[in-house]
């Protein structure tokens, strides 16, 4: 009795050994969960509550990591300041940094902000291009057809299903965006400030143009000079609307939206960063309702 | 001849026709790939963490201070912490290392030169040097395997060792400038750093589980120090565990055993506990404690000596830090015969410090700080220091992410 109950459990860990799928943001491993299935089992690293260049490196992390089969990563640098140390404290040849079990989107993205020279003097710039694309709704299918493949070279045995899932992950994502494409079209805020580049890609993606930064320089906070700079600047060019993340200092925006009667609105940088964000589709409904309303 | 060659390239070319579809489809396949391969161009097609192509990955870190203090250098230079830095106008050796902030004024304390690099697949390469004013110091050069199974790592070099919670840690990176005074009493200023081999292994559970081995030249005078061969073995267990989301607690147990310039047994035990609530996205606060004592056998006594400190940190905001600090000696089992003789009372030893720091940005910080040092014995007399002192610490080039 005992026995065949143990052979049960040792065969069915066999049948639904399931894929360690790690990702350092929470979109990444949402759209890994959607390609992934029951085949894999996503954890997530860093929390959305926070910024995501600084996500505190717990320990705990370290014992995640160490039974990752495969590391999905933002790249282009948002992880430069928490990750290096974790992954070669983890011990797991299978996601080091050149092995087939670390997936870097951003080589798969179109990277925009690319900056031509690069110097400290200018704030901790992204010397790699903008990396917080996870904010456009279209680049979605990227992500989900770079982690398609690599499962599929992780795990063959598994090809049919993850084949299947980005088909019908696909076919809802275009419907999703066609409606999102069209609400839009009528949106009325096409001029914003925002408080870090967090929201290039969305806005480049809709023509909505961004008039500058709250923070005076990337990684620098803000100065009364440069803040009385970005409100005349508002007020020149009637920008109606103050694009707030949810982890920096909000006494600035409110300030700036007293002198010139823009509003502020709360924008979620990536999944489950605000109330109700929980699912892709709420995700990004919230940065099209706040930002249009 | 020219017409006839003409003429049969026009036959051939229409006996071939079909083959020259073929081609046409290959050439515009080629195309479409060659419009992909443009429109993919400006995609991110560096190596994820690569800061510099091959270059090794280089950060400068500079460290200086400004200090007053209520004794004089010379006098400060000849400090004993009684039992364990005893200083003996004859003997030169019993000088205290001082590398950092020792004199009145100003310091340069160090120009640190960092390199870390792939080697290849198997191994990372790791050099950090120290330039004093009068000095070059290889603080650590070693090799750390990349791909062994079983999550096991090797490293092999110069190194400081993963023993207790403060030990691996740079000058730089401390949460005060000044180091935690049973540090200093037992192992000097760059704590357990030598030559030798770790190897370390993660167990494969959802509670962080970390334990590690190292065999060491032991060339620390001050706990070991046996010159006639490789005499130190580390060994330790960490474990973490996080209650909620922003609550982490990492503690651990260390156990150091070595042979002294006596070739007799110096063991050294250390505990320690450090947790850490995370406020909001740049607050937080870290409490950190650790516990060593050191059982050091010379000829057929066995000194028991121990103490800790205990460090609170609060990150206030995005730009300030403050924190306070209190270090105390809590066994002292030595023969302490030359202070009592000269009426120099021993007990009590201990000190505070507390600290403002101010980081304009991720790589600078400038560090306000005040200590009230009651463990020193100067010119012959029980002295309490108070110190004040302003440094500044910058790092440029690659980015140090930082440790927990
Ligand atoms: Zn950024």
């Amino acid at each position: 009795m005992k026995k065949t109950i143990l052979l049960t459990v040792l065969l069915a860990t066999v049948i639904f050994a399931q894929v360690n799928v790690d990702a350092t943001y929470s979109t990444l491993g949402a759209i890994a969960k959607k390609i992934g299935g029951d085949n894999v089992k996503v954890t997530i690293l860093g929390s959305s509550k926070y910024d995501p260049h600084f996500i505190v490196p717990k320990p705990s992390l370290l014992s995640k990591l160490r039974r990752a089969d495969l590391l999905i990563i933002n790249g282009a640098g948002l992880e430069l300041g928490w990750l290096p140390p974790l992954l070669r404290n983890a011990n797991n040849p299978k996601i080091r940094n050149g092995a087939n079990g670390l997936l870097d989107i951003s080589h798969f993205v179109p990277m925009i902000d690319v900056p031509a020279t690069v110097s400290r003097a200018f704030g901790d710039v992204h010397s790699q291009g903008n990396p917080h694309y996870t904010t456009d709704p279209h680049i979605v299918l990227i992500i989900a057809r770079a982690i398609e493949k690599r499962l599929i070279e992780i795990d063959l045995d598994n090809a049919k299903a993850y084949q299947t899932n980005l088909i019908n992950f696909t076919k809802k994502w275009q419907k999703y965006l066609k409606k999102y494409d069209a609400d839009m079209q009528m949106c009325k805020t096409k001029k914003v400030v925002q408080y870090h580049q967090l929201f290039n890609y969305f806005l480049e993606r809709y023509n909505i143009k961004s008039y500058g930064t709250i923070e005076p320089l990337p990684g620098i906070s803000p100065s009364s000079k440069h803040t009385i700079w970005l409100i005349n600047t508002i007020k020149d060019e009637k920008v109606k609307v103050i694009l707030q993340d949810i982890y920096h200092e909000k006494r600035t925006a409110h300030f700036i939206a007293d002198k010139t009667g823009a509003r502020v609105a709360l924008i979620p940088h990536d999944l489950g960063s605000l109330k109700d964000t929980g699912t892709l589709e709420s995700f990004y409904n919230t940065i099209k309702e706040h930002l249009c309303r | 001849m020219k017409k006839s060659t003409l003429l049969s390239l026009l036959v051939v070319s229409s006996v071939f026709a079909d083959a020259k579809l073929d081609l046409l489809q290959k050439q515009l396949n080629k195309q479409q790939m060659q419009i992909y391969a443009l429109e993919t161009k400006n995609t991110n097609q560096s190596a994820s963490f690569s800061q510099n192509a091959y270059l090794p990955a280089i950060a400068l870190i500079l460290n200086m201070s400004a200090v007053a203090r209520d004794v004089n250098n010379t006098a400060y230079e000849d400090l004993s912490i009684p039992g364990f830095i005893d200083y003996n106008p004859t003997n030169k050796n019993s000088k205290a290392e001082l590398p950092f902030n020792k004199s009145r004024g100003f310091n340069l304390n160090y120009a640190e030169v960092a390199m870390h690099s792939a080697v290849d697949p198997y191994f990372d390469a790791f050099a950090i040097f120290h330039l004093h004013p009068h000095e070059f110091e290889i603080e650590e050069a070693y090799v750390q395997t990349r791909s062994l199974p079983y999550a096991l790592r090797i490293k092999a070099g110069k190194f400081k060792s993963n023993f207790g919670r403060m030990n691996f840690k740079h000058q730089h990176s401390w949460h005060f400038d000044a180091q935690p005074i049973i540090y200093k009493a037992l192992f000097g200023p760059d704590a357990i750093s030598d030559a030798g081999i770790q190897l370390q292994w993660i167990a494969p559970t959802d509670t962080y589980i970390m334990t590690g081995i190292e065999a060491l030249q032991g060339t620390n005078e001050r706990s070991f120090g046996d010159k006639e061969i490789n005499n130190l073995y580390v060994s330790y267990l960490k474990s973490s565990i996080d209650i909620g989301e922003d609550l982490s607690i990492l503690g651990g147990i260390s156990l150091a055993h070595g042979k002294n310039l006596t070739t007799h047994t110096t063991d050294v035990y250390g505990v320690d506990l450090t947790m850490r609530e995370q406020l909001g996205a740049y607050s937080s606060l870290i409490w950190q404690s650790e516990y060593l004592q050191r059982n050091k056998k010379i000829d057929e006594t066995t000194n028991k000596q121990g103490g800790f400190y205990t460090e609170l940190i609060y990150r206030i905001n995005r730009n300030y830090y403050c924190g306070v600090h209190y270090d105390a000696i809590t066994k002292n089992d030595i023969d302490l015969q030359r202070y009592s003789a000269n009426h120099i009372n021993t007990d009590n030893l201990n000190r505070y410090l507390v600290k403002i720091d101010y980081k304009p940005f991720s790589m600078s910080r400038l560090r306000l700080s005040y200590s009230y040092d009651r463990t020193k014995v100067i010119a012959g007399e029980r002295k309490n220091i108070n110190t004040v002192m302003l440094s500044l610490n910058i790092a440029a080039g690659a980015h140090g992410a930082h440790n927990y």
